[in-house]
């Protein structure tokens, strides 16, 4: 049975969580690290924006400072997400790994397909809807983004553990002011978490051991549990001073 | 003139379009294109957006020049359809009615 690797990384900011992924993606590229599925959170929390938005169309920056949140655009498209009670993963493999589909919303519900086995294994049933969210009764519990580059895939996403949407939209702006309160009350209907469906927290490594499974189910591996090398350390390092950290990358749209 | 204009399509993607034109001469003098849609790889919003620039106002003129970069660009788009982006684009200066008469 193929051997991946699992790597627990803890809590990082938001510059430091973002490098990494993106350490990981190149040096899989480079033959330096074995396809990886990673799990991590956030200290402090924080909020990440899509490619292809603009910082200070989707995110309220005065309010990130005063609340000591950092905010971080990702090298992956979709939306502006904010990381507080969650479990963030990222998977790295090569775009040809015979389990990963060409097609890319297939490689999406199929990736997806591991949470969802990870969910279920803790006694929750969810579907996956594209283009990139998990549901739970109608109701999204995971958001998920995905990138290629360098002929390898990194798909990162979320699993709500609890929810405060009304934090949330102290940070994030809303797409029409007029109608706040609406689009906030809509949103509370369509966003669902682990605590709301259980009725209790989980703690983070028991769901992380239930995801473990879930990508060992679906892809017919065995996840090994490691540490990041020294030259992904390097990599990350690099990445972070000079990418997730600058204003010419955070600001860029 | 500038306009900003949100367009979410059915099933798809929020697409936020910031748009500088010139009214007499009915082209895009720049544009950038944001939201939450898939561009793969991500760099080709740069060259779609550096494309439009000098672009008709027209449908037509702008179907052809962002399927052209989808095309020579081998951009792989989930979230939008041409079709989407082109009413995003021209959808700003519909509603500020600022070209309708002309």
């Amino acid at each position: 049975m193929e051997k991946w690797r699992l790597l627990k990384t803890g809590y990082a900011n938001a510059y430091r969580n973002m490098a990494i992924d993106e350490a990981i993606l190149y040096a899989h590229s480079k033959e330096l690290a074995p396809p990886t599925v990673r799990f991590y959170q956030w200290n402090p929390s924080a909020i990440s924006i899509g490619y292809f938005q603009s910082l200070e169309r989707e995110v309220d920056i005065d309010e990130c400072h005063r609340r000591g949140i950092d905010y971080v655009r990702r090298i992956t498209g979709g939306g502006a997400v904010y990381h507080d009670k969650e479990l963030t993963y990222s998977i790295v493999i090569s775009e040809n790994h015979p389990e990963i589909p060409s097609n890319i919303l297939e490689s999406y519900h199929r990736i997806c397909g591991a949470i969802i086995k990870g969910l279920y294994n803790i006694g929750i049933n969810s579907r996956y809807s594209p283009i990139n969210d998990i549901l739970v009764d109608g109701r999204k519990i995971s958001g998920n983004a995905q990138t290629r580059k360098y002929k390898t895939v990194l798909q990162h996403g979320t699993i709500l553990i609890d929810v405060d949407v009304d934090t949330m939209f102290t940070l994030l702006k809303v797409p029409d002011e007029k109608i706040k309160d609406k689009f906030i009350a809509n949103v509370k209907d369509r966003v669902t978490s682990i605590r709301k469906i259980r009725g209790e927290e989980i703690s983070f490594d028991k769901l992380a051991d239930a995801l473990k499974k879930g990508f060992e189910e679906e892809f017919n591996i065995k996840l090994v549990e490691g540490k990041l090398t020294e030259e992904e350390e390097e990599f990350a390092e690099e990445f972070e001073k000079n990418r997730f950290s600058k204003k010419e990358w955070n600001y860029r749209r | 003139m500038k306009t900003e204009y949100d367009y979410k399509p059915p099933n798809g993607k929020l697409l936020r379009i910031s748009l500088e034109y010139d009214e007499k001469k009915r082209i895009i003098q720049n544009i950038q294109i944001t939201g939450d849609f898939f561009i793969y790889p991500e760099e080709g919003i740069e060259e779609l957006e550096k494309n439009l620039r000098n672009t008709l106002l027209l449908e037509k003129n702008l179907f052809d020049k962002i399927s052209s970069t989808i095309d020579s660009n081998n951009l792989i788009i989930i979230g939008f359809t041409v079709e989407d982006l082109v009413g995003g684009i021209l959808g700003g200066i519909c509603r500020d009615g600022k070209m309708a008469s002309t």
